[in-house]
């Protein structure tokens, strides 16, 4: 019945048959579990560089222009050709720098964002590991690029990087709590924490949460969008005012680790959105009888929400800082508890399934 | 109450600025763009911009307009232009040498306007100009040859002045 269930479960008998040609008992799942990392991986990376054209494209016909169009058909090699001079080019490091904190920040950066998509449902039941506190998880494991943030900050020793580092745990912090909140009302709507039986709730519901909780999603799309440091929540990396901010001092491989990890950021932050709000894997409404894979759903809900974060960068203008942190602790959070006790009372009132 | 009101009215009308600024990109992002890719795709230029100055060569005649009557050389405020002429056997003067330095030369277009033999003329589609050494810029009248295309010939209203000015210039120094 589901074409990418299928696709999934034969790429499984290959591999099982692979295994036996190749004289390996499958006595253990380790092997699947390398196969199923280097796949998310590849595909990951391959997809992020997609993204990263995608946003120059989007960026440049917003203001009129054509964008990257010299490398391969339609410039869609650019991205690899940056990635190839990025990863060739000389690591200059400062000489006062904190070591170990220095060569660590990049990689919890990457390996931070990346974690969340363990628990991402592509398709009905397709998910590396369906954790039953998967929204637990993915704001608990997202919220450690603050970490590394603040450790590239410090252990450059420069004072726009500090400034930077600094500038990021103040509003990731802030905006971790309407991030949470804003999750909280399709949680005690659902009962559930794990993403997949979020998906399955909607499609017994008939509608995607993004209709009963317009005011949760719009929260959690703006928390979002500051959680992954993004325009016009960039002020840890406010070019005009710190150069580069947190990332001023890398260069080479690790500023690419860092690059690579803000886009993932947006992916799972989209990726999220998109389960709890737009119905995951689910067909768009009235198109149900289309044989289209849940899996393309999922990745055309996912590019939509990554246009619109797209769109939000070079549309707003920068906030400052005390201008983020009104916005954050005086209208995103009040709005969020009121939802969530508007919630509450409605669900007391007419019971599960409001 | 009248501050919990301006709280929520403030919060609405906020993303509905949004919204409005979130259409305009959106649109714009699917306008076809500006962008004219130059070396491959070239845009038509005015046909009275001030590109480069030619000399009109007469492919019937095999011969230049130009009767080097200096009327251009007295005009032109840098004195770019030199020019030599010789009386043809049959009484007409004719242009033998044409020389035009393009690095004093402002493009002001008095040595067209002056021009009574419809010899000189600005060509619009000859805008790249750039030359790797100076002395590229001092073009003989080899360089500054160019034949009409046909669908750039005067219209017949504007021919018919033309030769009018044409003996009011008894002045043709010799």
């Amino acid at each position: 019945m589901n074409l990418f269930s299928n696709l999934i479960a034969k790429a499984g008998e290959t591999l099982h048959w692979l295994y036996i040609y190749l004289g390996v008992a499958r006595i253990t799942d380790l092997l699947d579990n390398v196969v199923v990392v280097v796949a998310m991986f590849g595909g990951t990376s391959l997809f992020v560089m997609f993204l990263v054209w995608m946003e120059r494209k989007v960026s440049a016909h917003m203001q009129s222009r054509i964008g990257p169009n010299r490398v391969g058909p339609l410039g869609l090699l650019q991205t690899l050709a940056d990635a190839i001079k990025l990863t060739i080019k000389e690591d200059i490091k400062p000489v006062n720098r904190d070591k170990i904190p220095y060569f660590i920040a990049p990689i919890v950066a990457f390996v931070a964002t990346f974690m969340g998509l363990v628990v991402i449902p592509f398709d009905n039941g397709v998910v590396v590991q369906d954790l039953n506190v998967g929204l637990l998880y993915i704001v608990a494991i997202t919220s450690f690029t603050v970490i590394a943030i603040l450790t590239a900050g410090w252990s450059s020793n420069n004072r726009f990087a500090l400034l930077g580092g600094f500038r990021s745990a103040a509003q990731i912090v802030s905006y971790e709590v309407p991030l949470v909140l804003s999750l909280v009302p399709v949680i005690m709507t659902t009962g559930t924490l794990s993403l997949n039986s979020i998906v399955l709730f909607q499609k017994t519901l008939g509608m995607w949460f993004v209709v009963p909780q317009i005011i949760a999603f719009l929260i959690f799309i703006t928390s979002a969008t500051a959680e992954a440091n993004r325009a016009p929540f960039d002020i840890p990396e406010a070019e005009s005012e710190l150069i580069g901010g947190f990332h001023t001092e890398y260069s080479g491989v690790k500023f690419a680790m860092f690059f690579l990890g803000e886009y993932i950021a947006i992916v799972v932050s989209s990726a999220v959105a998109v389960s709890v709000f737009l119905g995951g894997w689910l067909p768009f409404p009235y198109l149900s009888a289309w044989p289209v894979p849940g899996f393309v759903w999922f990745m055309l809900k996912l590019l939509l929400m990554i246009f619109l974060i797209m769109a939000f960068r070079w549309t707003f203008p920068r906030l400052r800082v005390d201008q983020l942190m009104d916005f954050g602790w005086k209208v995103l959070i009040p709005i969020a508890i009121l939802n969530i006790l508007i919630t509450g009372a409605l669900l007391l009132f007419f019971g599960k399934g409001a | 109450m009248i501050t919990i009101f301006n709280y929520f009215a403030g919060i609405l009308k906020g993303l509905w600025n949004l919204l409005v600024g979130l259409s305009v990109t959106i649109k714009y992002c699917f306008k076809p763009v500006n962008t004219v890719q130059y070396p491959e795709v070239r845009m038509p230029l005015p046909a009275r911009s001030r590109s480069m100055i030619k000399l009109i060569y007469d492919g019937e005649k095999d011969q230049f307009n130009c009767v080097a009557c200096m009327m251009c050389a007295k005009a032109c405020p840098n004195s770019c232009i030199k020019l030599e002429g010789v009386r043809m056997p049959d009484g007409k003067r004719r242009m033998t040498t044409f020389k035009l330095d393009f690095s004093t030369c402002i493009f002001c277009g008095y040595c067209v306007e002056a021009c009574g033999f419809d010899a000189l003329t600005f060509v619009s589609e000859e805008y790249e100009n750039t030359v790797y050494r100076r002395g590229g810029l001092l073009q003989d009248e080899q360089a500054m040859k160019w034949v009409r295309p046909p669908h750039l010939a005067p219209k017949p209203e504007e021919v018919a002045p033309a030769p009018a000015p044409a003996p009011a210039v008894p002045g043709v120094s010799s």
